[in-house]
């Protein structure tokens, strides 16, 4: 019998992120005990939420989940709020202060708006660990015929350093949904006459890497992981756009041909006959 | 979760599964529910209802083609001991047969009697129908089908499959029109599935429906003709719909897919990451957003 996990995650790989919610909580219903694996493994639309304490909103996911509770990166506290919520040692706390608002200028850089947060914690191998995350949605659509959208990055890094020298595994997933709606009545003016639709495309794909970079203090850890992000988001724009946009649309041309396919086996014949033709 | 409440999830997953990975999704369901005999009794609903709606095709007995496992085709034959049977009619041979949905062959093939006074009309639409096919689909089956319930009203349904699980992809185009010589219309539906799945989960997912009135000089032509002119009819409308889809993929590209995030910065260049750390921008520069673009052009 093959893991149980596995046959979870084949599922979600499966099931239409359109409704990834949805089936992990039917998931964790099925198997309440697999619930911290599934949670741990599966990729899930970031929330946006607010701090409390300076207004600020932050990102939440499983990486800064206390129970029911989701720790901002902005005033280091819990909401609803904890009493012993796990939080980074203070030596940590400085750094992920530094790498928030490092990403943060990111963020605007390249995003020209949506939300970030980054979230760091101490492995028990004397290394650490950390997630950088990324949602932007495009602005409500003044009409349906508008197209919406939405991108969430999760980038998962791990590092250990040896010597002047770090070594970091990351793992990045780009969440992508676009959704178009069409109406129209107009076509033709002939009376009678609708076309009406929707168009969703959306899913995720995940990228991972291990590089080495030289580490002069501390802070050359956001420095070494800022540019193996950008360098992993410019790989998997270049990804989503090949694969959104190219792929799925190929997908469409080989179910149905625009041209007619009669005619070309008919030209292929006569050709065929010419050149058998030409030969004799 | 109670049994009953596990069966629900499991169908609940099986209704959702992608074009040509029901087996897949099946064998996982299988291992999370892991009670076969639960699960099989559980299921067997749900399978016949994924079978119905996705225009599953199945080889005919005795013939050389495929046939569509549709609400149209499904039909309630009352048997000689008096129990009714579930069949299901391939109209293109006129032949009905006993259909499994769970290994989606079928089996007792049996001639079926049609209207005759439908026949000329639907025979027609066949044709033209079948070569359609030929002309735009690579894989592509349909069934042509006199209404059981409305007369006049004739069912046409496509489907195309291509499933590549070597590359990780897969596709589905469905589309059923409903031409009723009644009131002249007819209401169709264009549906397409694509599942992507190389080290991710991308799926296209498009809903269509197009309402037409038929020219009086379609509706007063004999059948041969009128078949051919329909047909032209509705090749027009789904060559211009996949155009569409085209505009539309320009449109997402273009204009949603730029506007969430940019290939490099507005500088033109990669992010200088000393700097940043020295900056401490971020914040301030989210507060006076529209001050920024100008700022560093």
């Amino acid at each position: 019998m093959a893991d149980l996990v596995d046959s979870m995650l084949d599922l979600m790989r499966r099931l239409p992120p359109t409704k990834t919610e949805e089936n992990v909580a039917s998931l964790i219903g099925i198997c309440p005990d697999y619930a911290d694996d599934l949670l741990g493994s599966v990729d899930q639309p970031l929330q946006v939420k607010t701090d409390r304490a300076t207004g600020r909103e932050y990102l939440a996911c499983d990486y800064n989940r206390d129970g029911e509770s989701y720790r901002s990166p902005w005033s280091n506290e819990y909401d609803p709020p904890l009493e012993d919520g796990t939080v980074p040692t203070p030596k940590l706390r400085k750094l992920e202060i530094a790498a928030n608002d490092a990403f943060d200028t990111y963020r605007e850089m390249y995003y020209e708006g949506g939300v970030s947060s980054v979230y760091l914690w101490d492995l028990d191998d004397g290394g650490f660990a950390g997630v950088v995350l990324l949602k932007k949605k495009t602005m409500m659509p003044s009409a349906s015929s508008e197209p919406s959208g939405s991108w969430d990055s999760i980038h998962v890094f791990e590092t250990a350093e040896r010597g002047r020298q770090a070594h970091y595994k990351l793992t990045s997933t780009v969440m992508l949904q676009l959704t178009i709606q069409s109406d129209d009545r107009t076509a033709e003016d002939k009376e009678g006459w609708k076309r009406e639709g929707e168009v969703t495309l959306g899913g995720s794909m995940t990228r991972q890497t291990e590089q080495d970079w030289p580490i002069h203090d501390s802070s050359s850890h956001i420095t070494n992981t800022g540019k193996m992000i950008e360098e992993m988001e410019i790989k998997m724009r270049n990804l989503l756009q090949e694969v959104y946009f190219g792929k799925t649309r190929d997908i469409i041309y080989d179910l149905r041909s625009l041209d007619d396919l009669e005619k070309t086996r008919r030209q292929r014949e006569l050709q065929k006959e010419l050149v058998g033709f030409i030969r004799r | 979760m109670e049994p009953h409440e596990r069966i629900q999830a499991a169908c609940e997953f099986l209704l959702q599964s992608p074009p040509g990975e029901i087996n897949d999704v099946l064998n996982d369901v299988r291992n999370i529910i892991s009670d076969d005999e639960l699960l099989q009794e559980g299921i067997a609903p749900a399978l016949k209802k994924y079978n119905l709606a996705q225009f599953i095709t199945v080889d005919v007995p005795e013939t050389n083609h495929q046939s569509i496992i549709s609400e149209a085709a499904r039909l309630s034959v009352d048997s000689e001991e008096g129990q009714t049977q579930e069949r299901w009619l391939d109209p293109r041979s006129m032949k009905t047969f006993v259909f499994d949905h769970m290994a989606l062959e079928a089996s007792d093939p049996q001639p079926f009697e049609p209207n005759e006074e439908f026949e000329p009309f639907r025979t027609a639409l066949q044709k033209a129908s079948l070569n359609y096919l030929l002309g735009h689909f690579y894989d592509g089956v349909s069934s042509t089908f006199a209404s059981q319930t409305t007369p006049n009203q004739y069912i046409l349904q496509i489907v195309a499959n291509k499933y590549n699980p070597t590359n990780f992809w897969s596709g589905r185009w469905r589309s059923e029109y409903i031409i009723d010589l009644n009131d002249h219309s007819v209401k169709g539906s264009i549906l397409v599935n694509v599942h992507y799945y190389e080290q991710g989960n991308v799926q296209l997912s498009t809903t269509h429906s197009i309402s037409i009135m038929l020219p009086p000089a379609i509706v007063t032509a004999s059948p041969e003709s009128a078949g051919t002119k329909i047909l032209a009819l509705i090749e027009t409308e789904e060559g211009s719909y996949q155009k569409s889809l085209n505009d539309t993929y320009h449109e997402m590209s273009e204009k949603t897919f730029k506007s969430l995030r940019r290939a490099l910065p507005m500088t033109r260049s990669k992010l200088d990451w000393d700097k940043v750390l020295g900056y401490k921008l971020g914040a301030e520069l989210s507060s006076s957003k529209g001050t920024f673009a100008t700022g560093f052009t």
